[in-house]
């Protein structure tokens, strides 16, 4: 009776070109919207997930191995599994749903939450989101 | 003992079906899990352990009660007074019954 698909929640994408990737939600819509009359979340996830990072690396290899790639995407909830996981990075103001009308506010927005992510992974918390999920 | 038990879930559930409102299938309990409506989860004996698993994360998640019914799916969709199987079903609202009240105790 606690509503769970909240900003913030880590969810794993189930279809799709980026299924079996972690995302986080941005914003939900539970009653949906005109364009799409179902429950649905923006969320931004990762397309590349970073590499291990070993002690011999140099500082040239880790800060490249480091590297996130992320995207940002419509889902419906039907189309996500939650998980018990949260990831508190501020998307609010970068990741918008105008965002995704065109090409370039798209390619910004990835960029921001990129920036977001990697320094989020640099400092070693929510390292179960930066894992990536084998099946 | 547990005879009597399950004989009064059973009553519990006719309960509900005659004045409350439920959902009947596994797409509709994940749905109502999602918008936070369903009360209590029923889910059959025979239920696959992956769909029976992803039942209760999302119950956990949603902090709903679950209740492993005693008996298969065809037992369950006799309980609900229905002629088909039915292997969970959601309570959204128990009606006069006190099923919600008695049943996480229990389980």
């Amino acid at each position: 009776m606690v509503k769970f698909l909240k900003p913030n929640k880590a969810v794993i994408v189930l279809q799709g070109r980026y299924a079996g990737r972690k995302a986080v939600i941005v914003k939900s819509f539970d009653e949906g919207t005109r364009d799409r009359p179902y429950g649905h979340c923006l969320v931004a996830g990762i397309k590349k997930y970073p590499s291990k990072v070993i002690r011999k690396d140099s500082a040239k290899k880790t800060a490249k191995k480091s590297r996130v790639k992320c995207f940002v995407k419509l889902v419906n909830y039907q189309h996500l599994m939650p998980t018990r996981y949260t990831l508190d990075v501020d998307l609010k103001d970068a990741v918008t749903v105008d965002a995704l009308q065109t090409k370039d506010k798209k390619v910004a927005a990835c960029k921001a939450t990129k920036a977001r992510f990697e320094e989020r992974f640099k400092t070693g918390k929510n390292r179960w989101f930066f894992t990536k999920l084998r099946f | 003992m547990q005879k009597k038990t399950h004989e009064s879930i059973n009553n519990r559930l006719a309960l509900v079906m005659k004045s409350g409102k439920y959902t009947l299938g596994y797409k509709t309990v994940l749905k109502s899990l999602r918008s936070s409506k369903g009360k209590l989860i029923i889910i059959a004996n025979n239920c696959p352990p992956l769909r029976k698993s992803e039942i209760e994360y999302y119950a956990m998640l949603c902090k709903v009660g679950v209740h492993h019914y005693n008996g298969n799916n065809v037992d369950l969709g006799t309980a609900c007074g229905k002629y088909f199987r039915v292997c969970c079903l959601s309570i959204i609202d128990p009606g006069d019954s006190d099923i919600i009240k008695s049943m996480p105790g229990d389980h």
